[in-house]
């Protein structure tokens, strides 16, 4: 439990220093020291939790009362999004000082949405999932509004506000429902065995979740908030709601329907697959059209739910090694290729012609990071992906979804390649709005490595449960 | 010791990686040290993990580094083998690739690629040893790739030449033939016993055939695996590219194309010995190719003038050596034969591009003659090497190929006398070369004739080394007449043991089995140096011409398979990739395209209408959900 | 009373409060629709908690409340600073992000 109060304790922190503080680097400085810090708590936490383990011989620990179940894997998955947090503000702190004037309070909220996040992967009752959500999602409608001189940014914040609260309306009906027939709140003990005439109000419950969960996920046909609060957000922000704070909510989506549902699986599945079609069909057509890469990627964002959404499906112990590789996987590419996108001042396909003339490392870095996503093999993306159709393939009910999610990254590999096209082969005189430093090459390289890194030996992330 | 092998492989591919991407900047002299160096360092390690395999008999263990790929129920871990077929294979590969590092410092000394070679040989050097040291198919695999792309990219060394290019994509392609062999084999292997580790493989095999596989499947594995070697080892019908290959730097033909690479299909039996055991169908098979390929290269080589090809074809000749005595299951007669084969024609070649140098590129035996006047080092180490490979007694070659000619003996009289056949055409061919070059009267220009000169040590110091190997070399396994202790069998006696038709040869067999081979090859030698004593060239005709020509067996390739494909693939392209597939391709791209601008509609800013899809989509979902409750 | 009138009137409260959202057009309606939402929650909790005789509901039911509160001062103020900007609260006005 150390790095859930750790983090909100930072937060506040932070909050306070912003009374104090003035130098708008200086609070960059400290979150990244704070950052590093929770990332070491939770190792430690990790190296505690496994000694405890072994010793023990349990699934787990308890935290509040059963509320809170700590083990191995959550607490790596834990671990990782606090790395990759630490690399987020390395890669975008130019950026983040950039949007307004409350800096200290941008990385308050930034560390609120962690504790959310870890939150998120350890619970063990639903009103702590309820509270973890909740948790990320607030600090995000502030995020995307935090851009107080644009409308866009506002507008955003708005549209998120109002559709992120009615999707927790259905949540909490969902919650109801469930508890209504099970008479628990906690999932250890939800036993859909002996349901009879309350197993309408179980499934009931679990679909309103479910849409809930793809409400936040951005799955189809509940994806139309994030293309606009993508687009509208200040660019920072939407890289950390795209990248981390997505795959964390698909980790505690896998973990409620692999560890409290999965019995009920035959009921949820179809409902699940058809908004798994949706996902991939819309989000991978609609980015087709799209002329700015930013609002690209926020299509690429839902295209790409579409194939996490295969581990949900399936619910197996391949989905949740899955899972993992994806979350990484997709969020070090997408992170990497904002940190470009960030860089530029035109966010169109056209700011980016002839970029590999004269930036030839961000381009090809770019570059890295689009193949990745495409799921080329020997990058990062193509492991991703093989997992989530294998996890698929090990359930056997959903071929035709399977073949639908290969029609479908054919047709991503279209819009990642045309900015492929524009850097190496249009010509142009691509403007940046900042200079590319020696950090930001560094943790660029970074992401490089570790795309090709988990290319070629994903089992190097597994290894570590 | 075993502990550090994986720092083996791991010093020349630091050397690769860093030849490789310094190569712009890197100075001449410190990427050939460095190059040469790792060699040095590797092989020193390899002869530390020699004498400790040595020393502890059956020690042969599985050095895991890492989960490489972990999928169900196939678990392929990076693991290195260290036992006695691996470690002596390293000291072949580190110790001759060392020589020829050094070599190659003299001999490529004036070349613009200087550093980009040494980073090619240097990773060949890296896949050679993955390949030999892989605890599974798997790994074998990654280095057998590796070695093909070395091979393709110094075949191609000196690129601006066209026939050179098309002769490294040459060498390339036929080696993918093979690898699909290899890799359905690797299939095969998976799909029946669901390991690619040799140990778990094996050991399914320890007492016999296993209950749930038919023999036929075995035979299919086999086969496919032997014909990944076919196109590794150059044998008949995949042999042709290995003479083209000839158009790398002479000390890439001599590491590559004679002494390590084309022994890869070897090793793989070799390593698989116990599977080969089982197959009968598959071990005839090989015998049969092998001394096919024994007669047929030979018989082109007696025809050949550039010195290069002459050495080239024997290569493919003596591999087919190898492959009768793995067919005939003489394993150890073959590593045996690949060993003192590594000596002499790393030797030969090297010899050869000593000669080549001297001449100052000229390959040409009609050019040259008394080379040895200038060139007494040259002249005499080549010598030893002609003795070698022609088997003249006391020297290494005579007791390895004697050893597989027993052993085809034992399996059946008739494999014995064409293997006979082929040792005759072996002494005359290899006789005839050293005589057109090293003595005679010079036939070429008066100004290559000033321009002769000894090469520097840096080249006369590895032929000495390889001199002295190739006529030592073959002590390590004597004949059974003469003692009974065959070093090298018992050396390899934990993971390599023959498998001979019938258990024992007389002695008295074996001594007059020695003596005609014996008779046979002195007479050769003086028919070599009667025919070439006037050193006068005709143009050939019969049979000559057919054999000067090598069998047109590159016309009759090209005549059956090269043109119907070219035809095929002209025909498909024209009216199926047109019509059918390009069309259908755009098609589905604009329906994409179309489509993609309908559901953009969707969205489209009201926050109103984003709600609505939404609950409207929740009610489907319900609906679907508890109907099909 | 059964169980179910619970159900039935927290349920009918939930889709007014759906339809709310789906109909009005002023931000802070649609808001206050949301919140109907939630509250039908929270009487459905209540009365499952009372009835199963287990008190863990009411406290989910105190957490909705919190969790609610801060929604309202996050909500409010964003729909103040579209306010200052466009003079409205008309959801339909704002639609610079689209396609």
């Amino acid at each position: 439990m150390k790095p859930l109060i750790a983090s909100a304790l930072f937060g506040i922190l932070m909050m306070f220093a912003a009374l104090t503080v003035k130098e708008r680097r200086s609070f960059s400085v400290f979150a990244l020291v704070l950052l590093a810090l929770l990332t070491g708590i939770n190792i430690w936490e990790l190296a505690e939790t496994r000694q405890a383990l072994s010793s023990n011989n349990m699934g787990g620990v308890y935290f509040f009362k059963n509320m809170v179940k700590v083990d191995a894997f959550n607490l790596w998955f834990n671990t990782l999004m606090s790395a990759l947090t630490l690399l987020y503000v390395g890669l975008m702190h130019r950026n983040i000082e950039r949007v307004g004037l409350h800096v200290g309070e941008y990385y308050a909220l930034i560390f609120f949405i962690l504790s959310g996040i870890y939150l998120m992967s350890t619970f063990n009752n639903l009103l702590i999932l309820f509270l973890g959500i909740e948790l990320m999602s607030i600090p995000q409608y502030i995020l995307a509004g935090s851009d107080k001189r644009n409308l866009k940014s506002s507008e955003a914040s708005l549209k998120y506000f109002l559709m992120g609260a009615f999707s927790t309306g259905i949540l909490l009906m969902g919650m109801a429902l469930l508890y209504a027939a099970l008479r628990t709140f906690n999932i250890e003990q939800f036993n859909f065995s002996m349901l009879g005439s309350n197993t309408i109000l179980a499934v009931a419950g679990i679909i309103l979740m479910i849409i809930s969960f793809g409400f936040k996920v951005s799955a189809a046909p509940m994806h139309f908030w994030t293309p606009d609060v993508y687009d509208g957000a200040p660019t920072p922000f939407t890289a950390f709601m795209a990248t981390i704070v997505k795959v964390a909510i698909f980790f505690g989506f896998l973990s409620i329907f692999k560890n409290a549902f999965y019995t009920l699986q035959g009921t949820w599945a179809l409902v699940l697959g058809i908004i798994t079609a949706l996902t991939l069909i819309i989000g991978n057509l609609t980015a087709v059209f799209q002329q700015s890469v930013k609002r690209m990627l926020a299509y690429s964002s839902i295209a790409q739910a579409g194939f996490m959404l295969f581990a949900i499906i399936a619910s197996n112990a391949m989905a949740s090694k899955g899972i993992l590789v994806y979350a990484v996987a997709y969020s070090v590419a997408t992170l990497g290729l904002f940190a470009v996108l960030a860089k530029m001042k035109d966010y169109t396909y056209d700011g980016f012609n002839g970029l590999a003339k004269t930036h030839p490392y961000l381009a090809a870095a770019a570059a890295v990071f689009l193949l990745s996503l495409a799921g080329i093999p020997a990058t990062a993306g193509f492991m991703a992906k093989y997992y989530m159709i294998a996890a698929l393939i090990e359930d056997g009910y959903f071929i035709w979804l399977v073949i639908l999610g290969l029609l479908m990254a054919a047709v991503s590999v279209y819009y990642y390649f045309k900015v492929i096209m524009a850097m190496y082969f249009r010509e142009g005189t691509p403007e940046l709005a900042h200079p590319v430093t020696v950090a930001d090459k560094i943790l660029l390289g970074i992401c490089v490595a570790l795309v090709f890194a988990l290319g070629i030996l994903p089992d190097m992330l597994l290894s570590c449960i | 010791m075993t502990q550090l092998v994986y720092l083996v492989p791991l010093l020349p591919l630091i050397g690769f990686l860093i030849n490789g991407l310094l190569w712009k900047s890197m100075p001449r002299k410190t990427a050939g040290i460095l190059a040469s160096g790792v060699m040095l360092l590797a092989f020193a390690l390899s002869v530390g993990i020699f004498f400790e395999v040595k020393n502890n008999p059956g020690y042969g263990t599985v050095v895991t580094l890492f989960d490489f790929i972990q999928s169900g129920a196939l678990s392929l871990p990076f693991a290195f083998q260290v036992d006695e077929l691996s470690s002596l294979f390293l000291l072949i590969i580190t110790g001759i690739g060392f020589l020829i590092h050094l070599y190659s410092t003299a001999y490529m000394h004036d070349d613009p690629g200087y550093v980009k070679y040494f980073a090619y040989l240097n990773f060949f050097v890296f896949s050679m040893l993955l390949l030999v040291l892989g605890a599974n198919y798997a790994i074998m695999f990654i280095g057998w790739e590796g070695v093909g792309l070395a091979s393709y990219l110094l075949i191609g060394f000196w690129f601006k030449n066209k026939d050179y290019t098309n002769a490294s994509k040459k060498a390339f392609i036929m080696n993918r033939i093979g690898d699909l062999g290899f890799l359905v084999g690797m299939f095969l292997v998976i799909y029946h016993f669901g390991t690619l580790a040799y140990s778990d493989l094996f050991m399914q095999f320890a007492d016999g055939v296993p209950a749930n596989v038919s023999q036929g499947v075995i035979n299919a594995i086999c086969i496919c695996f032997f014909i990944g070697a076919m196109g590794k080892s150059a044998q008949i019908p995949l042999y042709t590219w290995l003479p083209d290959a000839m158009a790398g730097p002479t000390p890439v033909s001599a590491l590559i194309h004679a002494a390590t690479m084309v022994t890869a299909g070897i090793y793989m039996i070799a390593r698989s010995n116990i599977m080969y055991n089982l197959a009968p169908l598959a071990q005839n098979m090989i015998a049969i190719i092998g001394i096919a390929t024994v007669l047929l290269a030979a018989s082109i080589a007696i025809k050949q003038n550039d010195i290069k090809k002459v050495l080239a074809y024997s290569t493919v000749s003596q591999l087919g050596y190898m492959f009768l005595a793995l067919g005939v299951g003489a394993y150890v007669g073959a590593i045996f034969h690949v060993m003192t084969h590594a000596f002499f024609k790393a030797l030969l070649f090297l010899g050869s591009g000593s000669v080549i140098h001297a001449m100052g590129g000229e390959q040409d035996m009609k050019f040259m003659g008394g080379l040895g006047r200038k060139m007494k080092i040259t002249q005499f180490t080549f010598l030893i090497g002609c003795l070698a490979i022609a088997g003249v007694p006391m020297f290494s070659g005579f007791f390895s190929k004697d050893e597989i000619l027993a052993a085809a003996y034992m399996k059946s009289p008739v494999l014995y006398a064409l293997g006979i056949a082929g040792a005759m055409m072996t002494a005359f061919y290899m006789f005839r070369a050293y005589f057109l070059t090293f003595t005679g009267a010079f036939r070429g220009t008066h100004e290559q004739e000033h321009h002769l000169h000894e090469s520097p040590a840096a080249m006369t110091i590895p032929l000495i080394v390889l001199a002295v190997l190739a006529v030592v070399g073959g002590y390590v396994g004597l004949p059974a007449v003469i003692t009974e202790n065959h070093l090298l069998g018992r050396y390899l006696s934990p993971v390599v043991t023959n498998n001979l038709a019938s258990g024992h040869l007389s002695h008295s067999t074996e001594w007059v089995l020695m003596g005609i081979s014996v008779a046979a090859v002195a007479l050769m030698i003086f028919l070599a140096y009667s025919t070439t004593k006037k050193g006068t060239f005709k143009e050939p005709s019969g049979l000559g011409k057919v054999l000067a020509n090598k069998w047109y067996v590159d016309e009759i390739y090209n005549a059956l398979i090269v043109k119907p494909l070219k035809h095929i693939s002209l025909l498909l392209d024209r009216y199926v990739e047109r019509c059918g597939i390009d069309g259908i391709v755009n098609g589905v791209g604009r329906l994409v395209q179309w489509s993609g601008g309908k559901i953009r509609l969707l969205q489209n800013g009201q926050v109103g209408v984003y709600i609505f899809g939404m609950v409207l989509g929740i009610i489907l979902l319900l609906i679907v959900g508890l109907l099909f409750l | 009373m059964p169980f179910q009138y619970y159900l039935f009137l927290s349920l009918a409260l939930f889709c007014i409060g759906v339809t709310g959202v789906l109909m009005r057009r002023n931000a802070i309606i649609v808001f206050m629709c949301i919140e109907l939402m939630l509250n039908a929650v929270n009487l459905l909790m209540v009365a499952l908690s009372k009835m199963f005789g287990v008190a863990d509901a009411q406290i989910f039911v105190f957490f909705i409340m919190v969790v609610a509160a801060a929604e309202v001062a996050i909500g409010l103020s964003i729909i103040v600073m579209v306010y200052r900007k466009i003079q409205s609260v008309d959801i339909n006005i704002l639609n610079r992000l689209k396609n």
